[in-house]
């Protein structure tokens, strides 16, 4: 008997696969020669490009190109089929399991050692058969931990993303955290959900506050639970998160979008919910002592784009945020010579390390307000004067209701 | 073969017979486009203008030998469009891939269109396409994650491959200023993949470990092979003059598509990697030289839709359906049941 190395030529031991040897190489290797328009021919379905009309004439014409290969093809699908059948009727025995289990795992990564877990006896006859050795080499073999690597990778995350690269299955992971951190941790009030639209565009234009910024997240948190339409939140995240190496990738993932004019309009032409922090950093960097007083509104820009677009905005104000990780010491020098915008310096971060990043339990309310339509001409977006009063009168709506909700609490961390 | 039925045929009008010129014509893109236009019946006459004859040439196809880095090619150029009475001109003589030839590269691309260009004001064609990249687009943290066709070419800065490519499609873009009488289409290809198309982005997914970048996953984009092909058959076709964005559907995460691939990244920190590059590079061991881990870091994703409006081009493949193409024919030639491809060789070294 041949000796069986799992990391060799998948077709290269027992008898059943050695005709299909010849057949299998054969239409590979041509379609390794031919052009790729071979392939369009039989998908075809842009209606813009009229396939080659080939007539009679045309074939008879050029017979070594296009006639040639035909029986070769017809001879080895009939040796592969053959061969299948062989190895069907034959497929009881032990062998002949177990060379098509090599036989997939060279092919596909990963569907050799699921082969190995739909056949818990597998592995013992293995070791029977091959000896010690060859189990040895297959485990030193880079390949068979590629295969390994290749089934447990994508258990995360989803083969497609969205435009922007959310990922639901990631996001998944992560929801019961959020939903602890929402429900128990936080113990959200949610005031006035109604006043988000059920369908069509809209954005939410929220305080920011916090050195870390959970706001956001319970935000979407807020929209994923209450609403009736379950709305999904898109958040635009500031520059700066993408300059890091992981908080970029993984608030990408999340749902966040870097904020820019061009990538809010295309989101809100499709119809998404946004959330706008327009105070950017300067909301998060600012200290406890400033808590509750909004920022400068940036520029505008969200101004802009509803008067460009038709959008409804929402003002939404966030209470208890303030104090969840409340900066307390300035991180100007520090944030210079890290070159970031700013240093979370919290009661408890950078003392006692990474356990300093759970925030405080207080509790949290958020208030969505009446949506303000612009019922303004798209042109009206180039009027600075008037984007510059429509952002002041949406700062002061907010920064009342701020002032309202801050006002009623009876506690921090009771509410 | 045939979608239309034969009335449909016998009502159309006869469609006066076109002879197409393609430069760069043994490339992978004009070997293909050389064997789909020897197909199509509304072509005459395919000129192929390379150093080497494509191999899928047939009857309809004249091969002429043009080196377009030699000095006298633009006179040359110039009496073989007038011999043939050339009515489409594909200018596709550039180098899927990055090489070591710096000096050489610039002959071909950036002085090469020149010639090229200059044989066209001498002897004018009814239509210019031109092969571009949305690699030119350059990629930056700035960028919108689709970046529409009027953003500028930022990548000149970056990379000596990139700022030929660039220098050649701002002198394409003077030409159609200066003759209005020309059709000019500049086609902007995502990166392409596909089963048998070889290029440094079919090479560096090949590998066993993919090098990446710790902490950085940027969305990236591809266009299948056949879309690519498909793309330039619509622009001999239709007469669209512009700059069109040529890309596959949907974007992915860099780390999901080597994930899909079937390959293990080797994340490296981002600090060490300009000098981890540069000595890769020197070495002859990348498949790219060191400004490429910028498109490791950031977007450079660009927006189809003026392409699907105007152009009418609609991907057949995603860039999930690329990638697993791409995939499907990688682990066979991992099993050595196809023929690996070749590394990278420039096609007449200097």
């Amino acid at each position: 008997m041949t000796r069986r190395v799992l990391g060799d030529d998948p077709f290269a031991s027992p008898e059943p696969e050695t005709p299909a040897e010849g057949a299998a190489r054969k239409p590979r290797a041509r379609r390794s020669t031919n052009p790729p328009p071979a392939k369009t021919a039989p998908k075809s379905p842009k209606p813009s490009l009229p396939p080659p009309a080939k007539t009679a004439a045309d074939t008879a014409a050029a017979p070594d190109t296009a006639a040639a290969p035909g029986p070769d093809v017809a001879g080895a699908v009939r040796m592969l089929e053959d061969a299948l059948e062989r190895v069907l009727a034959a497929r009881d025995t032990p062998e002949a399991r177990e060379a098509l289990g090599r036989l997939s795992s060279k092919l596909t990564p990963g569907a050799g050692a699921l082969a190995a877990t739909q056949d818990p006896q597998r592995g013992g006859e293995l070791a029977r058969d091959t000896g010690d050795f060859d189990v040895a080499r297959e485990l030193f073999n880079t390949s068979y931990y590629l295969r390994q690597w290749g089934r447990v990778a994508m258990r995360d995350r989803f083969e497609e993303v969205d435009d922007f690269g959310y990922d639901a299955r990631y996001e998944a992971r992560w929801r019961p955290l959020f939903d602890f951190l929402y429900d128990r941790w936080w113990r959200v009030d949610v005031e006035g959900i109604e006043n988000v639209p059920s369908t069509g565009p809209v954005a939410l234009v929220a305080n920011h506050s916090g050195a870390l910024p959970w706001d956001g997240v319970m935000l979407a948190a807020a929209l994923r639970k209450e609403h009736p339409a379950k709305r999904q939140v898109r958040w635009l995240a500031e520059d700066f998160i993408f300059h890091f190496p992981f908080l970029g990738a993984y608030s990408n993932r999340l749902g966040a979008v870097r904020a820019c004019q061009e990538n809010a309009e295309r989101l809100l032409r499709s119809g998404a919910c946004v959330g706008v922090f327009p105070e950017g950093v300067k909301g998060l960097a600012k200290l406890y002592a400033e808590r509750y007083r909004l920022q400068r509104f940036g520029r505008g820009g969200h101004i802009k784009l509803a008067l460009r677009t038709g959008t409804p905005l929402v003002p939404v104000t966030i209470v208890g945020a303030e104090e969840a990780s409340p900066n307390v010491l300035p991180s100007g020098f520090l944030a210079r010579l890290l070159g970031v915008p700013y240093v979370p310096l919290t009661p408890t971060f950078p003392w006692l390390g990474p356990l300093g990043l759970l925030p405080a339990p207080s509790k949290w309310t958020i208030h969505f307000g009446e949506p303000l339509v612009l019922d303004e001409p798209p042109s009206a977006a180039d009027d600075e004067v008037l984007v510059g009063r429509l952002n002041e009168r949406l700062r002061s709506t907010i920064q009342g209701t701020l002032d309202r909700c801050v006002a009623k609490r009876r506690s921090i961390w009771r509410g | 073969m045939r979608e239309d039925t034969p009335d449909d045929s016998l009502t159309r009008a006869p469609i006066p017979r076109r002879t197409i010129a393609l430069t760069g014509a043994d490339g992978f893109l004009g070997r293909n486009l050389v064997g789909l236009l020897e197909d199509d019946d509304r072509v005459g006459r395919i000129v192929a203008l390379d150093v080497e004859h494509p191999s899928t040439a047939g009857r309809k196809t004249r091969f002429y030998k043009v080196d377009l880095t030699q000095p006298a090619v633009d006179a040359r150029l110039a009496e073989i469009l007038h011999a043939e009475g050339v009515d489409t001109l594909l200018h596709m003589a550039f180098l899927a891939s990055p090489t070591h030839h710096g000096a050489w590269a610039h002959e071909l691309e950036s002085v090469g269109t020149m010639h090229v260009l200059t044989a066209c004001r001498e002897r004018p064609v009814r239509k210019f396409v031109l092969w571009s990249q949305t690699l030119l687009y350059g990629a930056s943290p700035s960028n919108p994650n689709f970046l529409p066709e009027s953003h500028p070419l930022e990548a000149a800065t970056q990379s000596r491959f990139l700022r030929d490519k660039v220098e050649a499609e701002e002198a394409v873009g003077r030409f159609a200023r200066q003759l209005p009488s020309t059709l000019v289409t500049t086609l902007r290809l995502a990166p392409i993949l596909g089963p048998t198309v070889n290029n440094y982005v079919t090479r560096y997914l090949g590998r066993r470990l993919v090098p990446t970048l710790l902490g950085f996953d940027p969305l990236v984009q591809f266009l299948h092979e056949v879309d690519a092909l498909a793309a330039f058959k619509l622009a001999v076709v239709r007469d669209v003059p512009g700059t069109y964005n040529i890309v596959g559907d949907g974007v992915l995460p860099l780390s999901t598509v080597i994930r899909l691939a079937g390959r293990a990244a080797l994340p490296v920190p981002h600090p060490l990697a300009p000098g981890l590059a540069r000595a890769l590079w020197a070495a002859q061991l990348s498949e790219a030289p060191p400004p490429f881990v910028e498109y490791l870091r950031w977007l450079c994703v660009a927006d189809g839709s003026l392409a699907a409006r105007e152009l009418g081009f609609r991907p057949a493949f995603s860039t999930r359906e690329a990638v697993l193409d791409y995939a499907s024919a990688q682990h066979l030639r991992d099993a050595r049941l196809l023929r690996p491809l070749p590394p990278a060789v420039p096609q007449s070294a200097p």
